[in-house]
């Protein structure tokens, strides 16, 4: 029996439901043989194995639906910002289901761009008036390696002032020093976020530890039960002070 | 009477319906999604044990990651189970029956049931801690929903001996599978997609430093290539674009046909290779185990079935 030919559509809904046959990977890409179409009920025809046209259709739905989510997960997600059509669309219709299966992603695996964040960041916490060093608890501790030590490293780097929003700057200082005021037996602890020193090709030696240096710096205490957060003055290097008098030769 | 058959001029939707059926909906071996699972099982234990440790310091009733906390950097919708887990001994065992979740994936022991377990139990924890992530994280959850919509407990697995052992038939190619490999498939190209263009907003992926600044910066560094790279601008250079024409050739090469076995077999060395450059072993290597989707007429062969490779044409 002859098959008629299949009118031209443009839903792929309807695109997939009237797709007439299943085609041999060996077929010529211009033609189909129509006899072949018709051997739905053949059990060797590749069709065979095909669920029904009712199944695709509700199946190449949804995947045409998923597939345009992970594209504006994708361009929502990017770390360059989105615009109000991709970030409204992608928040009212996919995120309140691709969020919990945490699939909402943008996959940006940047992996460097040669900035500070990008290195690897320790957090010390010790008591406030500490001067022993074995006194500071490190996380990770000095020398651990392994995927643990990096989610360390990586909630480090979330008190690197740099990528850390300022409203929620102290949340995770004042979470950690909650959590080790009875471990360290002081109730005024210094929280410090360290990050490893990104050396120039020029000045890189093979030799040396790889250094630290401060990225921020935090005290918190413990008054009455009530947690404080208070803001530490970092020192800056400054000019000598000149006394204007001692300039002219007088007493300052 | 004319007996041969009429051809007719195939139009572009009835081409593209017709590839779109092949894609997603040919029914496929059951035997490379069964080898994606123990690999994806493998990568999940080893990520489900990272929280062991310290288990208790980040999510226990005094830990860092307090509900105050997790309510700032969570997003909106997220849910985890392990919010109910409010005391040490709850904690202990949410864990515990995720660890016994990857546990029955790699075996395939109840896999039907053991594979949606572990990816709920998955993305539970990576919720109760978001800031403790990273990109190997968000892998594994792809791989662990696409295992749910396959079934890749048909095969090498303690489900298939049990059936084996019953006397019941094995089980042939099946839709979900297809469905299943595809959907990897089209992830491990869109991933890499999405993070060859994050690199190339980057200056040093153009002027060829970002191989160095891989490296440097870390705590733990391999000193003699960080010597060799700093003694050679072309070995700095021949690295960066390496990883980047590489990332570009595997998202577009392996919708070809022609190269899709060779760019599969490349990254199963190359990803893990970039994983470990950049700190991120695991990510690399669950970048290597989506990969495989592309190829499952490969794995097929190394999982030991001759008869795979034309149930199995591979998503594309």
């Amino acid at each position: 029996m002859k098959q008629k030919p299949h009118r031209e559509t443009i839903g792929l809904l309807a695109v997939c439901q009237r797709s007439p046959s299943w085609k041999p990977s060996y077929s010529h890409p211009e033609v189909v043989v129509s006899a072949q179409s018709a051997g739905k009920s053949d059990p060797k025809s590749p069709q065979a194995g095909l669920p029904s046209e009712t199944v695709r259709g509700f199946v190449s739905l949804f995947l045409a639906l998923y597939l345009l989510g992970c594209a504006l997960t994708v361009a929502g997600n990017s770390g360059s910002g989105a615009s109000l059509l991709v970030s409204t669309v992608k928040s009212r219709l996919f995120s309140p289901w691709m969020v919990p299966l945490w699939l909402d992603l943008g996959f940006d695996y940047r992996l460097t761009y040669g900035q500070l964040d990008d290195a690897d960041h320790v957090i010390v916490v010790e008591p406030w008036d500490a001067t022993a060093e074995a006194q500071a608890i490190r996380f990770p501790a000095a020398g651990s390696s392994g995927i643990a030590a990096n989610r360390w490293r990586t909630l480090a780097g979330w008190l690197e002032p740099e990528i850390v929003p300022e409203e929620v700057a102290g949340l995770l200082p004042t979470a950690m020093a909650e959590s080790l005021f009875d471990q360290l037996g002081s109730e005024d602890l210094r929280v410090r976020c360290l990050r490893f020193a990104m050396p120039e090709r020029s000045t890189f030696d093979a030799a040396a530890e790889p250094a630290l240096e401060q990225a921020t710096v935090a005290r918190v205490r413990r008054v009455a039960g009530s947690v404080q957060l208070l803001p530490v003055e970092e020192q800056r290097d400054v000019a000598p002070v000149v006394s204007p008098a001692s300039d002219q030769g007088g007493t300052p | 009477m004319n007996s041969q058959p009429t051809v007719e001029p195939v139009s572009f939707s009835q081409q593209f319906g017709t590839s779109w059926n092949a894609f997603w909906f040919l029914p496929a071996d059951g035997r490379p999604l069964a080898v994606i699972r123990i690999l994806t099982a493998v990568l999940g234990l080893v990520l489900w044990s990272s929280y062991a440790a310290d288990l208790q310091r980040w999510f226990g009733p005094d830990g860092v990651v307090s509900p105050e906390v997790m309510a700032t950097w969570r997003r909106a919708y997220g849910v985890s189970l392990f919010d109910a887990a409010t005391t040490a001994a709850s904690l202990w065992a949410v864990y515990g029956l995720g660890f016994a979740a990857f546990a029955s994936l790699l075996v395939g022991l109840g896999t039907p049931i053991a594979a949606p377990l572990a990816a709920v139990l998955w993305v539970s924890i990576l919720h109760r801690g978001p800031m403790l992530i990273g990109p190997a994280d968000d892998v594994l959850a792809i791989l662990l929903w696409c295992l749910v919509i396959g079934r890749s407990g048909d095969h090498l697995s303690l489900d298939a001996r049990l059936r084996r052992a019953r006397g019941t038939t094995p089980p042939g190619p099946s839709v979900r599978n297809r469905l299943a490999l595809s959907l990897l498939g089209v992830h491990a190209s869109g991933i890499t997609i999405a993070a060859v263009l994050a690199q190339l907003k980057g200056d040093i992926w153009w002027d060829g430093t970002a191989a160095w600044w891989l490296l440097s910066g870390r705590e733990h560094t391999p000193a003699s290539l960080m010597a060799a790279m700093a003694a050679s601008d072309y070995l700095t250079n021949l690295l960066t674009h390496a990883i980047t024409l590489f990332e570009i050739a595997f998202a577009a090469g392996v919708w070809v046909a022609g190269l899709r076995g060779s760019l599969v077999a490349l990254g199963i060395v190359a990803w893990p290779l970039i994983g470990w450059l950049s700190g991120d072993l695991a990510w690399g290597c669950g970048m290597a185990t989506l990969g495989l989707a592309w190829a499952p007429e490969t794995v097929c062969r190394w999982s030991g079935s001759a008869g795979g490779k034309s149930l199995v044409a591979g998503p594309g």
